[in-house]
């Protein structure tokens, strides 16, 4: 009992830790007026360049809402991946404290998990404000009383989960590096070529639509978006069903975090033996 | 002993704070392949969301050019506006404010090196965007395009000292500036399509960036049939006019802040 009241307080502690350090321990409100700023941005670039190309043509609400929504829920993938595997080379390299957390007696997982979560706080604000501005604004087909939210929820629980499982390995690897300041982005970026967030994953080529195939966050924005938008949405998967896309979320979660799992695991053995935990990486 | 000229100084400063930064660009690997495939993923994103919508090829070249100078604000926000803070979080800004040089000669330094750091990173974009997408562009506009590219460049990082003077100024939230000084400019400033589509006022108000007018004018020359924002000589003149007002107003707010920061003790408070 004592050893699982060690372990939440020991969550607890990383959870606000990763949401003072993220916020860098200025004003809540500052911090969320900005981070929400980028995906409202960026939702508004998506919206001209369609605005662009098809003008005010019947039938736009629908593609809108695909655009809208994928910007909106990939605050979770930006936050939740970029900013742990960023979190875990700041704690080493600026904090110089990630010998300490290996030395507490709180697990590594729970403390990355509490500081993953840190980041749930930004990300659920930054969609919200997206959706109900966007919805609002362009007039699109969200109805919240129509919304399917055990849908949303359970596939979104799902998402979170393989991102944080991929944000850990990632972040594990980056200790190899000397200098890793950037790649967490970088990652974030390139599932975000592959996650069917702003464009249909067909339009990819061949050997990358395979690749985003594996994916859960594929899937995850399907559902999302069948979730807010039922009838209306425009679906990446049209022959599947609601119950074949959550299954083949439920398995490529399963399927990363395994994955996720072997990765962290040599990347952590590789880190110790090298003795990258507390290297000095000029920060 | 004789003491060299205050010009020396300063051109010596100059030289030995872009030195670092044009050394860096080769020899940091792990900067050369985040600073040349961030934006290079950005705009292939970009590009697929147009070929999603069956656009004309010609928006994809929109956006490979949009690319190419977002690397150039990348290099702006991340090390030249922010700089400063990193140097202060680091303990050189207190160093910089005890050497007998000015700030003026470091930025300047920074903004040589950073624009061509970011020179080598763009050109890549640019390269493997059109390689790879098959866009081409209109050669007759080539040369024309290329004096507004510098011009552009020129303004852009004057508005980068501004910044710089200003973020000395800030505290915490300055990471949260910064990063929030992306997608908001990439929209204002029309990186991914024509700023004519964001109308006179958004328009407007978006082409106090230097990049807004840079970047319709270069589209203009060697895209053909992009929609004119304002004229070509217009938009020429306001970047020449920013370049000048940019400059200026970046010397008068580094010794205002300057002097601020020396009172309450801000070139030493460290916020990271």
């Amino acid at each position: 009992m004592s050893a699982a009241i060690a372990q939440w307080r020991g969550f607890k502690a990383a959870t606000r830790l990763g949401w003072e350090i993220s916020s860098n321990w200025t004003r809540p409100l500052v911090f969320v007026l900005y981070s929400v700023l980028r995906p409202l941005s960026a939702a508004f670039i998506l919206v001209v360049m369609y605005r662009v190309i098809s003008g005010n043509a019947p039938g736009t609400a629908a593609y809108l809402a695909f655009l809208v929504s994928g910007v909106a829920f990939w605050s979770f993938v930006q936050y939740g991946f970029a900013g742990l595997s960023n979190g875990i080379v700041e704690d080493r390299g600026e904090y110089k404290m990630l010998k300490y957390v290996y030395t507490s007696p709180v697990h590594f997982y729970v403390y990355l998990l509490g500081r993953g979560l840190a980041q749930l706080a930004s990300a659920v604000a930054s969609a919200l404000i997206v959706l109900v501005v966007a919805t609002i604004v362009l007039r699109l087909p969200i109805d919240p009383l129509r919304v399917n939210y055990p849908l949303l929820l359970a596939a979104s629980f799902l998402a979170l989960l393989a991102v944080i499982g991929m944000a850990m390995a990632f972040g594990l690897l980056l200790l190899q590096a000397v200098d890793a300041h950037g790649y967490g982005e970088l990652g974030s970026g390139v599932l975000y070529v592959i996650s069917g967030a702003i464009f249909p994953i067909g339009v990819l080529p061949g050997i990358l639509a395979t690749i985003a195939s594996f994916s859960p966050l594929v899937y995850w924005m399907e559902l999302i978006r069948r979730s807010l938008l039922g009838a209306a949405a425009i679906r990446m998967f049209p022959a599947l069903s609601d119950g074949d896309v959550m299954l083949r979320l439920l398995v490529s979660t399963i399927g990363t975090l395994i994955v996720a799992h072997l990765v962290f695991t040599w990347a952590d053995r590789l880190a110790r033996r090298k003795g990258l935990i507390d290297m000095e990486s000029n920060w | 002993m004789r003491h060299p000229s205050a010009l020396r100084i300063f051109l010596k400063t100059i030289a030995a704070r872009a030195y670092p930064r044009v050394v860096a660009s080769f020899r940091n690997r792990t900067w050369v392949v985040t600073e040349t495939l961030l934006p290079l993923i950005g705009t292939i994103a970009m590009i697929y969301v147009y070929r999603a919508l069956h656009a004309p090829v010609r928006y994809l070249g929109f956006v490979v050019l949009g690319g190419v100078l977002l690397a150039f604000w990348q290099n702006v926000i991340w090390a030249m506006a922010t700089q400063f803070f990193w140097d202060r979080g680091a303990g050189n800004l207190e160093l910089f404010a005890m050497a007998p040089t000015s700030l003026a000669a470091i930025l300047l330094g920074m903004a040589f090196g950073g624009a061509y750091v970011s020179l080598t990173r763009s050109v890549a974009v640019l390269l493997v965007a059109s390689i790879l997408f098959g866009i081409s562009y209109s050669t007759a506009g080539l040369l024309p395009a290329l004096g507004i590219f510098v011009l552009t460049i020129c303004a852009l990082y004057c508005l980068g000292m501004l910044l710089a003077s200003l973020f000395l100024f800030y505290q915490r939230e300055a990471w949260q500036l910064a990063d929030a000084m992306q997608e908001p400019i990439y929209f204002l400033s029309g990186f991914y399509f024509p700023v004519r589509s964001l109308g006179a006022v958004v328009g407007g108000v978006g082409s106090l960036i230097p990049l807004t007018l840079g970047l319709d004018a270069i589209r203009q020359l060697v895209l053909p049939g992009t929609t004119q924002f304002i004229p070509i000589r217009w938009e020429v003149l306001a970047i020449v006019v920013q370049i000048a007002g940019y400059a200026l107003l970046s010397q008068v707010s580094l010794r205002y802040l300057e002097r601020r920061a020396r009172e309450d003790a801000r070139l030493i408070l460290r916020s990271t």
